[in-house]
């Protein structure tokens, strides 16, 4: 029987000249096992990174729903996300997400969906037959029950970016879309890497702000392990947050003290808190009696870089590339 | 009876040792820190903020010191000073030993002001977020004050406590539920992020201009609360007594609690609310100096302050290279001394 089938993909795979996936798929996600029988017709996605890799692997067509928007959907995919319903732009309600019978709910952080979700627990979709996929760096060496944001026990890797991308392309039958996607994110993370380490620059160190709860107070910066952290370790600059949160609030002393050669802001576009704005936070920087003093202030080595990148996302890489680019101009200037 | 001596000493004296008091604990303050600063470096930085010659200093180091720790610890001394006054206030006009600063919905209604700003855009960019939580804290007050009014009706004074307190509590879930109702429509990844700078209380980032705001209030406050001591112990004693005793019980009240509520939610508009402080430092203070108001006040001032300077450098060093909010070390500290008092007291009530 298991020969018949194998010979039947042999068969697929010459006639289409394509890895074609077979089903049933069984996938192991995050703790979760989910089985598929064949592709679903459709997906509802809760979360902007999973939205943008349906998006990504030419999948479009099949998502019916999108909800959780930090930032503009990349322009390369506006018209394609313009035909499509946005059911909140926060967290949707259970019912909103169901009633579009979707054959997956594809949810990029387990606070949506998952053990304590506030759309709603796994077991709910299942219960009603929609299959779930959490994008899996939000559980793969991360623990959501501890820190406000979780707490990463092992730095993250763009592997689990690609991880995401191929597994979401296996589930939808299409996964030559996954291999020719990761393959691209591959090269230009490559290249990025190698133009930083031809630079050969020594003791380079960064600090990427996201956002602070009030103007003047301790700012959530990014933290040991999360994209930033990889972003850094893999153009060998040193990070001087050393916490393990995903974003922790870390005192500007600390930092000051630590005069990071480059100090990244979060671009946002929500307006929570005033220093959400890029013109806030660089105000401060320049007015602070203490961060004023920092030599990334006094040098102008403060660049920007829009959040949803500082998330292990589909943009994680053009992170990677702004901060190589930077690097490269600096060492050309000097 | 000499009611001027404070424990045995003369005013002068005491007053001297509270101000070394202190001293000694804005001074740790400046030592003690997230990161290390070499003493000789702290006492260049002193000599040269005073005008005194003295060898240049990093700016940085400079600035860590006299812009961030020294307005810090400061801010931290009205603070817990301003919430200690607070708590012996109501815990004696209200006869209740659980009554805090917040009890009156004054913290329920910062955050709400707060995220209104933030979140709503309230004030359009004129407000700042402390403005909000100001507001916010002030007409939470109102409305319970005004709750308070109607459900006292005529005459009935005697319950006015207690509705005070019933009213305290409807208007603190009143407003805890439109924080919640604001924060629902626009959550989003980190939505957690944003009430807990209010509800936990949070020092970092206090500057000077907070100083200049926070310091005169307090010590405003202070003048008048203790102007109202004798007042204050009749009043423990219950309405009716102090009335006895030639008390315009309604306009003490009055005056009191509009004081109270004014201190807390300017305090509260700085720091956040910051637990605890208002309900268990007078209890410890009534531990050591007995029950009567002319020492119970400015030992609470003094005994809460230096309780939020020390419960702040906790704060940053407890975990290095991060700070925790203010009010986990508050409540870590207050929670247990609290239970403490409890048990003391019931033992005390039974046997």
């Amino acid at each position: 029987m298991k020969c018949f089938s194998v010979a039947l993909a042999l068969a697929a795979i010459t006639t289409t000249g394509a890895a074609a996936q077979s089903f049933p798929l069984t996938l192991e996600n995050c703790g979760h096992e989910v089985k598929f029988e064949s592709a679903p017709e459709s997906a509802v996605t809760i979360g902007q990174a999973t939205t943008e890799a349906m998006y990504l692997l030419g999948l479009a067509g099949k998502v019916k729903g999108t909800a959780v928007w930090f930032t503009d959907v990349l322009p390369e995919f506006a018209d394609a996300n313009a035909k499509i319903e946005r059911l909140a732009d926060n967290t949707p309600s259970f019912e909103a997400v169901v009633n579009k019978r979707p054959g997956l709910v594809a949810s990029q952080y387990e606070w949506y969906v998952g053990p304590k979700g506030s759309v709603g627990t796994r077991e709910q979709f299942h219960d009603l037959s929609v299959p779930t996929y959490i994008w899996p760096a939000d559980c793969v060496g991360k623990d959501n029950t501890v820190g406000v944001d979780g707490t990463r026990e092992e730095l993250i890797s763009t592997e689990i970016i690609y991880r995401g991308l191929t597994e979401l392309s296996q589930i939808f039958g299409v996964p030559e879309a996954g291999a020719e996607a990761v393959a691209n994110l591959k090269a230009r993370e490559q290249a990025a890497i190698e133009r930083a380490s031809a630079l050969k620059l020594e003791d380079v160190s960064a600090m990427f702000w996201f956002s602070s709860s009030k103007m003047d107070a301790d700012p959530y910066v990014a933290g040991a392990k999360g994209a930033p952290a990889y972003i850094m370790a893999k153009l060998g600059v040193e990070n001087v947050v050393t916490s393990n949160e995903e974003w922790p609030t870390v005192g500007w002393e600390t930092l000051a003290k630590a005069n990071p050669t480059y100090i990244v802001l979060a671009d946002l576009q929500r307006r929570k808190f005033p220093a959400d704005s890029i013109e806030a936070k660089m105000e401060f920087l320049k007015n602070d009696p203490v961060a004023s003093q920092m030599d990334a202030v006094k040098n102008g080595r403060v660049l920007i870089l829009d959040a949803h990148a500082m998330d292990a996302t589909v943009r994680t890489v053009s992170g990677l590339e702004l901060l190589a680019e930077v690097m490269e101009k600096q060492a050309a200037s000097q | 009876m000499n009611r001027m001596t404070f424990g045995g000493l003369t005013p002068a004296v005491s007053l001297v040792g509270a101000m070394a008091i202190l001293l000694a604990a804005v001074s740790s303050a400046l030592v003690i820190g997230e990161t290390v600063i070499p003493l000789s470096t702290i006492w260049n930085v002193l000599k040269l903020e005073f005008g005194y010659s003295a060898p240049q200093v990093n700016p940085i180091d400079q600035g860590i010191l006299w812009s961030y720790r020294l307005p810090r610890a400061i801010l931290a001394m009205a603070c817990g000073a301003s919430l200690a006054l607070s708590g012996v206030v109501l815990q004696a006009l209200l006869r209740n030993p659980l009554s805090d600063p917040y009890i009156l919905g004054l913290s329920a209604g910062a955050s709400t002001g707060a995220v209104s700003v933030a979140i709503l855009g309230f004030g359009a960019g004129v407000l700042s977020l402390s403005g909000g939580a100001f507001i916010g804290a002030l007409l939470a007050f109102g409305f319970v004050a005004w709750l308070a009014r109607m459900a006292r009706g005529e005459g009935a004074s005697s319950t006015s406590s207690l509705a005070l307190l019933l009213a305290g509590v409807a208007g603190a879930q009143l407003f805890h539920a439109l924080t919640a109702l604001i924060i629902a429509k626009s959550a989003d990844a980190n939505q957690a992020r944003a009430i807990i700078f209010w509800m936990m209380g949070n020092l970092s980032g206090s500057r000077w201009p907070d100083v200049y705001l926070a310091v005169p209030v307090a010590a405003l406050g202070l003048g008048i609360i203790f102007s109202h001591f004798r007042a204050l112990d009749a009043m423990t004693f219950g309405r009716e007594a102090a009335q006895s005793m030639g008390i315009r019980t309604g306009a003490v009240m009055a005056v009191l609690i509009g004081t109270t509520a004014l201190l807390t939610a300017i305090m509260v508009s700085l720091s956040g609310a910051i637990g605890f402080v208002g309900l268990v430092i007078p209890h410890a203070v009534r531990f050591l100096v007995g029950v009567r108001h002319v020492l119970l006040i400015p030992a609470a001032a003094l005994a809460g302050g230096v309780f939020l300077i020390m419960a702040d450098i906790v704060s940053r060093v407890l975990i290095p290279g991060q700070t925790l909010p203010i009010g986990v070390v508050t409540a870590l500290v207050g929670a247990p001394a609290f239970a403490v008092i409890l048990v003391r007291s019931s033992r005390a009530h039974s046997g």
